[in-house]
């Protein structure tokens, strides 16, 4: 247990050592704010909810975002050798996937947490706004998270299968728009999968709802399990290493 | 008390044999040196002791801890250090050296203090706070070590320690290990012979995935015709002067080099005796001129070679033979379509 926190503290504090994360702020936070913005402008005089807009903008960027930060997870390790010194301490893979993923995660969510200061600046700025419901703010968030911790997980296991980052960016970036597109790209094929389907895996589906305050437990479920799942099978791969 | 005990260890990657059924043990407080030529199969034994590979076949027990079944434990008895030594570039070396530490569970006061004692041990006071990727490639093998001692491990396994390094670090890091011996087992990898010929007291040379020779330097020196080799400089007719040696009780075999407008001669003997007293009376009886008479032993570069070529030429011989054998089987073959 000890050594998860250990390896949270060092990942999160070792994003920050390379200028590349503070670039990727400033550019996340510029380009997720600009969309936002755009969409605010589009809706003007239009009766809209804010937190979907806020969070879809976020969810948009946040792909690219979520590349990024796992395409190095396992790839540098792997690449730069540190590995086996990783693997060599007494630590359990467990710990060692957990540990990463937590600061992925942590990260990610640090990037985003000033977009969503945006809406509350709009508000303070604009007299039509008014106040903001916070809970529809608190559920849209919430969403965003469970979102993109799946995403950050299918990353993770992305990033322990190349030493190639590049490789690595890639199939992750297909990846997660997989997730996110995946209701949509059942409505769109003929092969027609049925509106409760649809409506049961669709990313875009669920911000709407929560955006709006309606907190339905079963995305809750679906995105949980799904992390659970993608954690389990990293580990499994980290393992199996040990039998070969 | 055995430390590490290896028994017909094989280690395969898909149909290549890396290590092929080698057995042996480290006695605790004991340098011992792994010799060989590179594809000897030195890195993967250090990876299989130190949990990073499982064995294919056999078992590898540390501190009577087998390395498959109780990885957890064997790991924290041992301290690592593996080829190129990788290291987080990123992080400063006192950072680096904390985050390890606390993987290993040294914490508290008692981090404090190993940092302190392997600070001082490695060399590493006044480096604590720069930064890993802007260090020479001596002061990383120093945090490697450093890292690989800071808690207090009972085995030490170092793969290729001085490669790499100037000759000051190479002295400084040889004594840190001979240092070491008193408290900790240390097993180490090594291509620079005299550094393994200076520092341990037990030599294995593997050659291909085998164990092909193991015991003491001075031992190995004497099983492999370790008889002195006399050279001497001489002006004088060349033909004559190699008769005579050759004549002289105890030579086995004179060579002849040019050197310089002088005879340069190299003359193998058959036993332990000192034939330079001869050389010097036969010389100035004939009243040749000699400018050099040195006595030199064969090292361990010299057993190295021996060894591990006969099983280079062994295998080179084999692998011919198959050939041969196989174009045979092709020629019959074809003799039975064509009829």
């Amino acid at each position: 247990m000890r050594n998860f926190f250990t390896i949270w503290r060092r990942e999160l504090a070792g994003c920050f050592l390379s200028p590349v994360a503070y670039v990727t702020m400033v550019l996340f936070i510029g380009a997720a704010g600009g969309t936002f913005m755009t969409g605010v402008v589009r809706h003007e005089g239009v009766q809209s909810s804010l937190p979907e807009l806020l969070y879809s903008a976020i969810m948009i960027w946040g792909t690219v975002l979520i590349t990024v930060i796992s395409m190095r997870l396992f790839t540098e390790e792997k690449r730069a050798g540190t590995i086996e010194t990783l693997m060599t301490a007494p630590v359990t893979e467990s710990a060692v996937v957990l540990g990463k993923y937590a600061g992925a995660l942590a990260f990610f969510m640090v990037v985003t947490a000033p977009v969503v200061g945006c809406a509350y600046i709009l508000a303070r700025m604009s007299p039509t706004i008014g106040t903001i419901d916070t809970g529809c703010m608190l559920a849209g968030g919430l969403m965003v998270l469970l979102v993109s911790s799946a995403c950050v997980s299918v990353g993770l296991v992305i990033s322990l299968t190349t030493r190639n980052q590049i490789i690595a960016a890639i199939c992750c970036f297909a990846a997660i728009w997989l997730v996110i597109l995946a209701g949509w790209l059942i409505k769109v094929l003929p092969c027609g999968g049925g509106e409760a389907l649809v409506e049961y895996i669709s990313s875009d589906h669920h911000l709407y709802n929560f955006s709006r305050g309606i907190v339905d437990t079963r995305p809750i479920i679906l995105y949980l399990s799904g992390t659970v799942l993608m954690l389990f099978v990293a580990v499994r791969m980290l393992e199996s290493r040990r039998w070969r | 008390m055995v430390m590490i005990q290896v028994d017909n260890l094989t280690k395969c990657f898909g149909r290549t044999v890396a290590i092929d059924d080698m057995s042996f043990h480290v006695e605790r407080g004991e340098i011992v040196g792994f010799l060989g030529p590179n594809g000897a199969g030195k890195t993967t034994m250090m990876r299989v002791l130190s949990c990073f590979l499982p064995p294919t076949g056999g078992t590898v027990k540390i501190g009577g801890m087998d390395a498959f079944q109780d990885s957890l434990a064997v790991r924290r008895t041992i301290g690592y250090m593996p080829e190129n030594v990788p290291l987080y570039t990123d992080m400063r070396v006192e950072e680096y050296l904390r985050y390890r530490a606390k993987l290993k569970g040294v914490r508290g006061k008692r981090l404090t203090r190993r940092f302190d004692e392997v600070a001082t041990q490695c060399g590493l006071i006044g480096a604590e706070h720069k930064i890993i990727g802007h260090l020479s490639k001596g002061y990383r093998q120093r945090v490697g070590l450093a890292d690989s001692l800071i808690h207090e491990p009972e085995v030490l396994i170092l793969d290729e320690p001085t490669i790499g390094l100037d000759p000051n670090q190479i002295r400084h890091i040889r004594n840190l290990i001979r240092g070491l011996a008193e408290r900790h087992t240390v097993l180490l990898s090594s291509h620079i012979l005299p550094e393994v010929e200076a520092v341990c007291e037990r030599v294995l040379i593997v050659n291909r995935g085998r164990i092909v020779a193991s015991d003491t330097p001075d031992n190995l020196l004497g099983l492999i015709h370790g008889n002195p080799r006399i050279t001497l400089e001489a002006m004088g007719p060349r033909h004559d002067i190699a008769a005579k040696l050759e004549d002289l009780p105890g030579v086995e075999k004179v060579s002849w080099e040019a050197s310089g407008g002088w005879h340069r001669f190299i003359c193998e003997t058959e036993s332990n005796r000192d034939i330079r007293a001869d050389v010097f009376r036969m010389v100035a009886e004939n009243e040749w001129t000699l400018r050099e008479l040195t006595s030199k032993r064969k090292n361990l570069e010299d057993v190295f070679v021996e060894v591990t070529h006969k099983g280079v030429l062994r295998d080179v011989a084999e692998a011919e033979e198959e050939e041969e054998e196989e174009e045979e089987e092709e020629e019959t073959e074809v003799g039975v379509d064509g009829e």
